[in-house]
């Protein structure tokens, strides 16, 4: 297997009002061909981040390192010099621009004069410009390749798959989206110009279709129409103004509006109503008062039952109550009706082709989402958790990618859940051979799912090997520690004991450090690890530890029990 | 430690004096309208009978996947919503007749998010003391030492006590809302989710911390948690919950050891274990997702994925909570005997 992915020295800063804070420093490892690479740590490890430079997607700044995919570099950096050059150039062009529009103000006042700077401006705007296009060409070219290269040969799934699906389009949408991008989609069946025409009769079409299916849904919005129109129509608008001054119409459409309100409230109360009787919390006079109340519940309720009856009075009442400033309003409506066409149209020419659909049909099936034919219609939110972490996957497996990367992508789903889309994801990888980077902080995780482990701490790679290496003998003390403080389901009959632990807590980034970045939580620790950074060294053939002290943790028993020696945690409690 | 603290030592769940608390047929229905001017057309069954009884101080585990109703259960118990139906006793007192004082002071509750149950313009000096000045406990340099005293017993320095919340970390942040639970010297905490938002190596911390506590002060609790390997580690019993009802409850060791119920059985065989030799056993995949509270499935409402339901029986007969061993309690037709194991699964 040859080297898919390999991540050489990285280390990169995110510039914040208190100054550069280092994420990653000397981040290191590579994924083969076809292999499930499992990246874990605490968080605020650098996790995350590594794998968003990875596909160019971080907002940080890569001081020193190189990321190479398939041989090809995907870091790049513009030198200092000319990213100084070009803010100069950036400021320059848009005083100019500035300049230009002032200029052309004066003409109106000064035609020769203001003709001749405008000119002056035009040319210096123009020269900026185009040397800053210039000096920026390799950075464009190379965003454009990685827009060639993100979600084609690397893609990526993340924790949330409700913020990484769009909740306003359709699954097929965004399935197909991807394959528009990257010019996989098949060949469409409808031809355009039919597309045009269907898409000038889709308002209609579309009244058609409302009135087809939920005419009585429809019904209270006629009634309303039917009424303004007949008011008109039989000049009887002033007669209808004459009923509303007389004050006891005024009244009867009082009480409607109350008995409505009521109604509507009552019946929701109603189950509570009941269940407080049941619990007998009421006085006893309250009791008497409660059964009324239900009894008068219930007949509103029987009485509501024909909810459509219910909702085309309302709208008449309020109809009445709109009269006087309904000029205004029906004009209103009308354009409001009116904008909403060309909208209509357009997004009717951009549907997808029954060609696609099919296309992301098939796709969904592969992922074994259950009735992929109505799942492709769906919003995100009608989905599951699953279903939508599922279709997230499809969507990345779309392009045949050669290398995932996973963003703890069971973090937000149930156990029962999580079995499925890992074994979904290994079944991926087993038939189409994409290798996996799989970044997440459970170890149990790792330990069903991966070939390899990586250890992050603090920005830093400190344990890197085979599963069997690195969870059978771990050698990095922050390893063996974590381990160690993962509660296990424990044999029948065992006494319940303290559970071992890692005094103290990750880091924080900001703050200067020398030596060992986890030597205030280390057993091991001593002077050495508090002045010097540790290297990688290897301990067995693929195996390699960030640890001055591999000697001590030889003896994986020997090495938990000093995280529980007494000595140590008293030295602990000064940490925290 | 100041000799203050109560001297009472926890030597496991008692059963003098009766349950701590009782729970009978608890029930909370959410209504679900369908419109502005439409009455409730469905209900969403949280919790749909609920029958619990809690020692003193013994840990109950509730585990379950998320939507099964094992949050809106804890908040029954605390009365922080009203039931539907059933009964809900806190030491042979309905919780609905005590005075809403009374009940905070005896009953409290630690949330999942710590950062975000805690007001972030409230120093954690306040935070700590407000329940002690609501209830007219302390004031002055008392309030102050006491505070203080909160502070160490939760592994914190009384220095942190002017701090602000987000000066802390998540497991501090949870720390302090541990001691803002202890303030009023509770008899019962809830502990909703409190470490599944810590790191392994801070959940240990905590969890270590929340046992000796309870040792130390004789406390009751109720650990809700979807974690199967953290209810191992922390609780005497375990009840397992499946669409707003418990489906098997036993002894910690008896239900890891025998799991009787299919769905505990498939919930036990999918938890990734961080060990080689573990991940070699053959594991349940349950096809499928759990179905919606709004409409449950009729009969038994696992039966839709469970791979040993029966046509006719479990999708017909609800089963009823009943003991098969001692304490050992199961709701399922077709009860897996000790040391067997369910037929594979593929979807």
């Amino acid at each position: 297997m040859s080297e898919l992915l390999e991540i050489d020295d990285l280390r990169v800063h995110f510039d914040t009002l208190e100054g550069p804070i280092e994420a990653l420093h000397s981040v290191s490892f590579s994924v083969k061909e076809g292999q499930i690479m499992g990246v874990v740590g605490e968080s605020g490890c650098g996790k995350s981040v590594t794998s968003l430079v990875t596909i160019g997607l971080a907002t940080c700044d890569v001081d020193e390192g190189s990321i190479k995919f398939e041989g090809e570099e995907l870091i790049q950096k513009t030198p200092e010099k000319t990213q100084k050059i070009l803010s100069i150039l950036k400021y320059s062009s848009s005083f100019f621009t500035i300049g230009l529009i002032l200029s052309i103000f004066w003409t109106f006042l000064a035609p020769i004069q203001g003709l001749q700077a405008s000119a002056i401006m035009l040319t210096c705007f123009s020269i900026c410009f185009i040397s800053a296009r210039i000096l920026d060409a390799p950075r464009s070219r190379h965003e454009k390749f990685m827009r060639s290269i993100r979600g084609n040969k690397i893609s990526m799934i993340f924790q949330e798959p409700m913020t990484a699906l769009n909740p306003l389009y359709t699954v097929e949408k965004q399935v197909a989206e991807v394959l528009k991008q990257h010019d996989r989609l098949d060949d469409a069946e409808i031809n355009n110009a039919i597309k045009f025409g269907k898409s000038i009769i889709s308002p209609a079409e579309m009244l058609f279709r409302l009135l087809r299916n939920d005419w009585k849904g429809v019904l209270p919005l006629i009634t309303f129409f039917l009424f303004i129109l007949i008011l008109h129509q039989t000049n009887n608008a002033s007669f209808a103004l004459g009923l509303i001054a007389n004050k006891y119409v005024v009244m009867i459409i009082a009480a409607a509006f109350v008995w409505l309100g009521f109604s509507t409230m009552f019946v929701e109360r109603n189950e509570g109503a009941r269940s407080l009787i049941k619990q007998n919390t009421m006085e006893a006079e309250g009791i008497t008062l409660a059964i009324v109340f239900v009894g008068f519940v219930r007949m509103v309720d029987d009485f509501t039952r024909d909810k459509y009856a219910l909702i085309v009075v309302s709208w008449l009442v309020i109809s009445i109550l709109l009269w006087i400033p309904f000029g205004v309003l029906m004009t209103i409506i009308f354009s409001v009706a009116i904008l909403a066409v060309p909208p209509i149209q357009i997004s009717n020419y951009f549907n997808l082709d029954p060609a696609h659909t099919r296309q992301v049909v098939r796709i969904l099936k592969e992922v074994r989402i259950p009735n992929p034919e109505a799942v492709v219609k769906m919003y995100p939110h009608e989905l599951s958790g699953g279903m939508r972490q599922r279709v997230m996957i499809a969507m990345m497996m779309a392009c045949e990618p050669k290398l995932l990367i996973a963003d703890e992508p069971t973090t937000a789903l149930d156990v029962t859940i999580q079995a499925q889309i890992l074994n979904l994801m290994k079944d991926l990888r087993d038939r189409e051979g994409t290798a996996i980077l799989m970044i997440t902080h459970d170890l149990g995780v790792i330990a069903e799912t991966c070939d390899a482990v990586t250890v992050m701490y603090a920005g830093s790679v400190v344990e890197t090997g085979s599963l069997e290496q690195v969870l059978g003998s771990p050698r990095m003390p922050y390893t063996i520690g974590l381990l160690h403080s993962i509660p296990r389901i424990k044999e029948v009959g065992e006494e319940r004991v303290n559970l071992p632990i890692i005094p103290g807590q990750v880091p924080d980034p900001n703050e200067k450090f020398y030596g060992c970045r986890f030597h205030p939580r280390c057993p091991f620790a001593d002077d050495l690890c508090r002045t010097k950074p540790p290297q990688m060294q290897e301990i067995a053939p693929g195996h390699y530890a960030a640890c001055h002290h591999t000697e001590l943790t030889d003896n994986l028993v020997m090495a938990q029990e000093a995280f529980s020696s007494e000595e140590f945690l008293q030295s602990g409690v000064n940490v925290q | 430690m100041s000799e203050e603290v109560p001297e009472v030592v926890n030597n496991g769940p008692t059963e003098e004096l009766g349950p701590l608390i009782k729970i009978r047929n608890a029930r909370k229905w959410f209504p679900i309208k369908a419109g502005m001017f439409s009455p409730v057309t469905a209900h969403v069954r949280a919790v749909d009978g609920v029958d619990l009884e809690i020692k003193r101080g013994e840990t109950v585990g509730i585990v379950g996947e998320s939507g099964c109703g094992k949050t809106t259960l804890g908040r029954l118990v605390m009365g922080l919503i009203p039931r539907t139906e059933g009964s809900i006793e806190f030491d042979g007192i309905d919780i609905s007749n005590m005075k809403r004082k009374e009940l905070r002071r005896r009953l409290q509750i630690v949330f999942q998010d710590p950062g975000g149950s805690m007001n972030p313009r409230m120093s954690v000096r306040s935070i700590i003391a407000e329940p002690l000045i609501v209830n007219g406990l302390a004031d002055g340099a008392e309030l102050t030492k006491k505070v203080s005293q909160l502070l160490t017993i939760v592994g914190l320095k009384p220095n942190h006590m002017n701090r602000f919340p987000h000066e802390f970390s998540g497991g501090q942040k949870q720390r302090i809302a541990l001691a803002r639970a202890l303030s009023l010297d509770p008899e019962f905490i809830l502990l909703d989710e409190p470490t599944s938002a810590l790191d392994v190596s801070v959940q240990a911390q905590v969890l270590n911390l929340l046992d000796s506590i309870q040792k130390e002060r004789g406390l009751t609790f109720i650990f809700i948690t979807h974690s199967l390997n953290v209810v191992n580690h922390i609780s005497d019993r375990v009840a397992v919950m499946y669409l707003g009802k418990i489906v098997e409850i036993a002894e910690t060791d008896e239900l890891f050891a025998n799991p009787a119920h299919p769905y505990t059985h498939a919930l036990l065989s999918a938890i990734p274990q961080p060990s080689l030799e573990e991940n070699q056993k053959q594991r349940i995949v349950l096809s499928g997702d759990v179905p919606s509270p709004a409409n449950p499935p009729s009969g038994c409402s696992f039966h839709t994925r469970c791979p040993i339901a029966v046509e006719g029986k479990c999708d017909v007969d609800e089963p009823e909570l009943e003991a098969i061993i001692g304490g050992h309690k199961v709701a399922c037709h077709f009860p897996v005997e000790a040391g067997g194991s369910l037929p594979m699964l593929n979807d």
